[in-house]
């Protein structure tokens, strides 16, 4: 118990301090968004002297930006959790790595919802009147007690299973499914009940006829599962470009590096699967009569430095394990390396081209000298017959940072049907508003088309639906199948709901007054700077989780090298012997 | 370290450069303290600061009557301290077989404002930023269209040929839909039938204000202000003592004054007598005798399911 919690302080102190280092990017990114993290801050200072009256908010409009940000960003939290459906429910490979970046996605989205609904409090000294036993909480009649419930039990849920997959990775440790898979299918329904559940903050206004209609759930759905993934794509490109480095700038790229040598080879035997079993103790359970025949056509390979085992795009079709040393798997893509993960002794490697037939995904590069286990793809099957190796080699082969271009079009996928519905429910919306003609129109006809010369939201409006047609008519098109395009019509996508979602629902709620005055409504300078702080606030907070994780999955930062000097800067292999300094070394 | 290391990286951990990143770290850190210092620096400006035992203050209906004796005391110091007048804060009770009913004549109101000044002065309202509890709107003759009202009408002399006055303010609804919403019970229906707000205990989320179909609740967007000399200084717990920045406020039939057997101030203060209110448990009472012998009733947005206990009526 003691060991366990002093490994995980470990691990925690680990994350952290790799939070601190990174290369000169990083430096500057993490410096710009710190200092609008502090101006919002300071913003928020003067809101808090002087009240909310520095906001733009009146009695009229008596909610704003803040309540509008909020709104967008449980359907972002919301959406990033549905990529996990693909995955878990119909066992979608492609998507597999990229649902860690989406659940921390969704954590960083719900502290982003958390702040923002708190810079909106009047007194948020006394947000203890909300905490259940100690204060008084209105819960089942306010919807706005559900939201507290929701949004903080779905952050917890995304921390549990971001965290537990992450540490089990980091120990080299099969997750227990029975100790996340419950929470990722909770995580799904929840998804959608925190989402719902905003969205019903306003469908429960009988006063607000604008807000009052049934068909503002299912819009919320569709925005967020347009918005969401659209986010999820950009930044898995920032992900993946981030973590890359241009070919030739590290030792051992892919390409021009010692060409595969493999010299001492030698067929295995028994005595080199029992090495194997000391770091894979589920390969002692195969059957003895297994072991032996899977034997044939298995080698053992001495391998120096640098040498590369397999290329990527080879035809080439054995499975590979780690019986010493180590091997760092590396992913061309458009003139860019980046590791994907790294494998030691018992790990395997090259499993997966091995076990469909596919061309080698990536290139594996010997770190530092070591022996390698060969097999042929049909020994491989072999083993896995027995239920326990299967698993952990399964469960190892998800293990990976593979961002490819398949899973960023299946994410278009979704992002193409979403926008669909969307604009077809906001036609709907509009076909209802305005054919009926009953004086509820009020609101609707000044979002639209101003009414009685005030017309503060129109040009926003009609931005965000240009912005959303033209998003539409991208992803319709093949064109947006070329990342280029894609990340056009996502940014538009994101643009447009915001606006629409944000400006242009939360605001015209409130115009006109219940009593028929119109006053209209714009952010102040001090509030804008509050958003701008706690935006800032939320792309650091997931930046940070990035740092933490990509080097996780990657078998860069875990367990097993904990007692290794710490990474410093981001390009050069850690493992690499020429920057390492062995314990045993010191002491000499 | 004696002897030379094959495995020893070059530089990156060798004294010297241990030493500068040691300073780089130091002085990174030394000028992110002073920034956040300088980020927070507005708050030195903050007086109105939460003592403790107002910070842990109690919810209304949890606190006991030596707590309440206390607060009480606690709240009188604070306004005297800050006006300079002595007030009397009761913790009026809503009397047994009582439910306050409010009946407005709108063929008598003639849209002279008195009312909302009656009630800035009663209620102790912010005068900067201003807050009213009534909103007295102008409407066009024949229509109950609200999007016709005209809210800052302004004419050398009232009443206006062509149109009539509605003033509006809290409609004490049997079904409130802001008492729904409150995330901390922070608001609540009385027996009494009076919709009170507990301002030490509001969180200011304005959940209420959007909730409200009569547009009746107003927000302390900034510390009230009060001239001291307009200080009304005989005052309720749940009715007009004075706010903190940051709650909700809104009409309560004038507790202070209608718990004590008082009329609301803004009845006082009607020229033409447009204003009626009383117990419609009594038979006896100005309202029952109202709506015994009156034909039309107007529930404001009655199609709401709000039930109001506010009545508009025409005298023909």
């Amino acid at each position: 118990m003691i060991a366990a919690t002093r490994n995980y302080l470990r691990f925690l102190s680990r994350c952290g301090r790799i939070a601190f280092v990174g290369d000169w990017r990083y430096y500057v990114w993490m410096g710009v968004l710190t200092v609008i993290v502090l101006l919002g801050l300071n913003a928020y200072c003067k809101q808090i002297v002087h009240g909310l009256l520095v906001t733009g908010m009146s009695d009229e409009v008596s909610w704003g930006v803040y309540i509008a940000n909020f709104t967008f960003l449980v359907g972002v939290a919301a959406a990033a959790v549905m990529m996990v459906i693909p995955v878990y429910i119909y066992k979608n490979e492609e998507l597999h790595d990229l649902v860690i970046f989406g659940e921390l996605l969704a954590v960083a989205a719900i502290l982003m919802c958390l702040a923002f609904v708190t810079v909106d409090l009047g007194r948020p000294d006394r947000f203890w009147h909300l905490i259940p036993g100690l204060g008084q909480m209105n819960f089942p009649a306010s919807m706005l007690s559900w939201d507290v419930i929701v949004l903080n039990g779905y952050l917890l849920l995304n921390v549990h299973i971001c965290g537990y997959l992450l540490y089990s990775r980091y120990q080299g440790k099969k997750p227990a499914k029975w100790f996340y898979i419950p929470f990722v299918f909770i995580a799904i329904v929840w998804a959608i009940s925190i989402h719902t559940v905003t969205a019903f903050l306003y469908v429960g206004l009988g006063g607000r006829p604008f807000w009052n209609s049934a068909i503002v759930g299912p819009r919320f759905l569709a925005s967020a599962f347009t918005a969401g993934p659209a986010l999820i794509i950009l930044a898995l490109q920032v992900v993946r470009r981030v973590t890359a480095v241009p070919i030739g700038s590290t030792p051992y790229s892919a390409t021009g590096s010692t060409p595969v040598g493999m010299a001492i080879r030698r067929a295995a035997t028994l005595k080199d699967l029992e090495v194997l079993a000391q770091h894979l103790p589920e390969l002692a359970k195969v059957p003895l009569a297994d072991q032996v025949a899977c034997l044939v056509g298995s080698t053992v390979s001495e391998v120096e430095r640098g040498e590369i085992l397999l290329h990527q795009g080879g035809q080439d079709s054995e499975a590979y394990f780690v019986l010493k040393g180590r091997v760092v798997v590396k992913r061309e893509e458009s003139g860019r390396v980046r590791i994907t993960r790294t494998a030691g002794p018992g790990e395997q490697f090259g499993e997966i081209s091995a076990l469909n037939g596919t061309p080698r995904m990536a290139t594996a590069i010997a770190e530092e000298p070591s022996r390698v286990l060969r097999m042929p793809a049909d020994s491989l099957r072999l083993l896995m017959r027995n239920k326990a190796l299967n698993e952990i080699i399964h469960s190892r082969m998800t293990e990976r940072l593979m961002i490819t271009d398949r899973g960023l079009l299946i994410l278009r996928g979704i992002v193409q049907v979403s926008m669909l519905i969307n604009v077809f429910l906001l036609l709907n919306e509009i076909f209802k508003e305005f054919y009926s003609g009953n004086l509820h129109v009020a609101s609707s006809h000044y979002l639209f088309l101003g009414l009685h010369g005030h017309s503060g939201l129109v040009g926003w409006i009609w931005t965000a639906i240009a912005f959303n047609l033209t998003a539409m008519v991208l992803l319709v098109l093949p064109v947006s199948r070329s990342l280029r395009w894609l990340n056009v019509a996502c940014v538009l996508s994101i643009v447009g709901i915001w606006i629409e979602k944000g400006m242009g629902l939360v605001i015209p709620g409130f115009i006109p007054t219940p009593l028929g005055a119109i006053l209209e409504y714009s952010p102040s300078l001090n509030e804008t700077l509050v958003c701008f702080g706690i935006w800032a606030f939320g792309l650091l907070c997931y930046t940070i989780f990035l740092r933490m994780a990509v080097p996780i999955l990657q078998g860069r930062l875990s367990k097993a090298n904990e007692s290794l000097p710490e990474l410093e800067g981001d390009d050069g292999p850690i493992a690499s012997p020429a920057n390492r300094v062995r314990p045993t070394a010191l002491q000499t | 370290m004696a002897a030379p290391n094959p495995f020893t990286g070059p530089d990156k951990t060798s004294d010297k450069a241990m030493t500068r990143r040691n300073f780089l770290r130091g002085s990174a850190a030394f000028s992110g303290l002073a920034a956040l210092a300088a980020s927070l620096s507005p708050l030195r400006e903050l007086k109105d600061f939460s003592s403790t035992e107002e910070f842990l203050q109690k919810y209304y209906k949890e606190l006991t009557p030596d707590d309440m004796t206390k607060v009480i005391q606690r709240i009188e110091n604070q306004v005297e301290r800050q006006y300079g007048v002595r007030p009397h804060v009761r913790d009026l009770r809503p009397m047994d077989g009582v439910e306050f009913v409010y009946c407005l004549n709108l063929t008598r109101c003639i849209g002279c404002r008195k009312c909302v000044h009656a009630c800035v002065n009663e209620n102790n309202q912010s005068r900067d930023p201003e807050i009213q509890y009534i909103r007295v709107l102008r409407l066009p003759h024949g229509s109950l269209d609200l999007e016709k009202a005209e809210h800052n009408y302004a004419p050398t002399q009232v009443p206006e040929k062509g149109y009539f006055y509605m003033p509006v303010q809290c409609q004490q609804c049997k079904n409130p839909p802001c008492v729904k919403v409150c995330p901390v019970n922070a608001t609540w229906q009385e027996k009494d039938g009076i919709t009170v707000i507990d301002y030490d205990w509001c969180i200011g989320c304005r959940y209420c204000e959007a909730a409200c179909p009569y547009w009746a609740r107003r927000f302390n967007f900034a510390k009230p202000s009060i001239p001291k000399e307009r200080l009304n200084p005989n005052m309720a717990y749940l009715g007009n003592r004075p706010r903190r920045q940051g709650v909700m406020e809104k009409c309560h039939f004038c507790i202070q004054r209608t718990r004590a057997g008082r009329y609301p101030a803004c009845l006082e203060v009607c020229p033409v007598g447009a204003r009626k209110f009383g117990n419609i448990l009594d038979p006896e009472s100005e309202v029952s005798h109202i709506f015994r012998e009156k034909r039309v009733f107007i529930q404001l947005k009655e199609e709401m399911g709000t039930s109001p206990r506010f009545f508009y009526y025409f005298e023909k």
